[in-house]
């Protein structure tokens, strides 16, 4: 009899229900009305999506007060590299007494983000930046270096601006 | 006029219920299944050959992309195998966070199975729910870590760096909400009829088929038998824990499900006690520059969230790399109980069987 009643009335589903009709109802009738939504999902590309202080983006190399690239070249973070994209050719330059970079080739395609290389650097001169948006329409776009306008080590990859927000 | 013949025919390798790129190979009489066959391999990346040229310390990232949605277990063996092999001693402090952080990556790899096994059998909401618990913790790896799946979270040795300030408001505000969403999933599907009807007496894998196919993990839970790593052989800081080993005895995709759910409150049990327990001092043992090993070689088995995942090195004298790297992945060899599982049943009934083994295609081709 109890068996057949259970089959009877769906209680088991109408519980299930009440939860998602409960939710359902917190997000609605407080829509508009509360400081902080009860929303769980954010509109990325209209919102900036906002990242941990320890993320681990795009590789950058720093440049110190006067404007010097501060790698010595030790090659540190070529040796450490578990996939092999770092690429540096030793040089001098005047009246500097420390080795110059003159390249620092990094390709961006098949680094892995493991911060293993900014770990390694014992002079503090490169960071892994918070930029997460790096894809682009070009191939060559990936291999970044020292020269170049927009594709440089300096500054964060331009790719950003082909999001839907600057439309 | 019509002939009785078997049907042979494809379960992937791009079907959206078989977790990644599995292929099966099925032999059907009609809606029974008699013969069943998994194909994997599409995924290789030559994991283990990859390690072997690389210093030990380089390893750990290539280990993070076998199991993706259990990165930091992954990692966890991966620094405690070296560890062994080269007779390195871990702060308390850094096992304890370690424990912390592999607990919540317990509970993000559960989750991600409840979801998906659930979104197969057909219950959709359980999906959207357990993703948005599955959020917070992807958060706390990211706040910690630095990234949310391939994680790299600790370093031979102990970790990289301390918790970050606000991690601990982080991690007990979770654990202070879970509960609550752990008996709303609970409502949603432990009594559901459909969900029943699904899973009772579906799939089943007696406990000796179990130990003869060497399962390990919440299947092998499922079946009656108490093994579990953290208890059998105790490693980081779990003998310092206190948290019981959930079994069932009716071997069936129902008493797997109930497996998960109460090893996810035994995971936020022992995270509670990590967080309350948790020693000061240095989270990283000091250790030489280049790590070069005597002939060696060590096994190390932890308790991932899937099963056993054990590690299996052999050092070189005189080299900064591994001669030999093997894992043991859980996913791989449970996956050969799958054929068991099947044959026998319905059709529709596979992709219960596949998504109770908790499945992970980048582990199981490595």
């Amino acid at each position: 009899m109890n068996k057949f009643l259970r089959t009877l009335i769906p209680s088991d589903i109408a519980k299930g229900l009440a939860i998602t009709g409960k939710h359902f109802c917190k997000v609605f009738f407080t829509a508009n009305r509360r400081k902080v939504p009860f929303h769980i999902v954010s509109e990325y590309p209209e919102v900036v999506a906002k990242v941990q202080p320890r993320y681990r983006g795009r590789l950058t190399l720093l440049k110190d007060e006067q404007g010097e690239i501060k790698c010595v070249c030790c090659l540190a973070c070529e040796k450490i590299c578990p996939t092999q994209v770092i690429t540096i050719e030793k040089g001098k330059k005047e009246g500097r007494k420390m080795p110059y970079p003159v390249r620092y080739d990094f390709e961006m395609e098949r680094c892995i983000f493991c911060e293993f290389c900014v770990e390694s650097c014992g002079f503090d001169s490169i960071i892994l930046n918070h930029q997460f948006e790096l894809a682009t329409y070009n191939r060559e776009d990936f291999s970044l270096g020292m020269e170049g306008l927009g594709q440089n080590m300096f500054e964060p990859s331009p790719v950003g601006k082909f999001s839907v927000a600057d439309d | 006029m019509f002939k009785n013949e078997e049907m042979e025919i494809n379960l992937g390798p791009q079907h959206p219920s078989t977790h990644g790129v599995l292929r099966v190979k099925l032999r059907l009489d009609g809606e029974t299944i008699t013969h069943c066959k998994p194909v994997i391999g599409y995924l290789h990346r030559g994991v283990e050959k990859i390690c072997e040229n690389q210093t030990f310390f380089q390893g750990q990232v290539w280990t993070d992309r076998m199991d993706y949605c259990s990165a930091v277990a992954n990692n966890l063996g991966w620094a405690e195998a070296n560890e062994k092999l080269f007779g390195i001693t871990v702060p308390r402090r850094a096992q304890y966070i370690r424990t912390l952080l592999n607990e919540f990556n317990r509970l993000a790899s559960h989750l991600i199975w409840l979801a998906t096994h659930a979104l197969d059998i057909g219950a959709m909401t359980v999906f959207l729910y357990a993703f948005r618990e599955r959020e917070d913790i992807l958060d706390m790896n990211e706040a910690f870590c630095g990234s949310r799946l391939t994680t790299t979270a600790f370093r031979i040795g102990g970790l990289r760096e301390d918790m970050p300030p606000g991690f601990e408001k982080m991690a007990r505000k979770f654990l202070a909400k879970f509960p609550t969403c752990l008996e709303e999933y609970e409502n949603l599907l432990s009594e559901n009829r459909i969900w029943k009807k699904r899973t009772v007496g579906v799939a089943m894998l007696s406990a000796e088929d179990a130990i003869a196919l060497g399962v390990t993990g919440p299947v092998l839970r499922a079946a009656g038998v108490p093994y579990d790593i953290r208890k059998a052989f105790p490693y980081a800081a779990y003998a310092e824990m206190d948290f019981e080993v959930p079994t069932q005895t009716a071997a069936d995709t129902y008493a797997r499900y109930l497996v998960r759910m109460a090893e996810m409150r035994q995971s936020a049990r022992i995270i509670q006690q990590c967080l309350d327990g948790m020693p000061e001092g240095p989270v990283m043992a000091k250790i030489p520059k280049i790590l070069k090993p005597e002939v060696n070689e060590v096994y190390h088995a932890t308790e991932a969230p899937k099963g056993e995942l054990g590690y299996y090195l052999v050092g070189e004298k005189g080299s900064t790399n591994p001669y030999r790297f093997h894992v043991r992945a859980p996913g791989f060899i449970n996956l050969q109980s799958l054929p068991k599982m099947a044959e026998g049943g319905l059709i529709a009934d596979i992709v219960a069987a596949i998504g109770t083994l908790d499945i992970v295609l980048g582990e199981i081709d490595r």
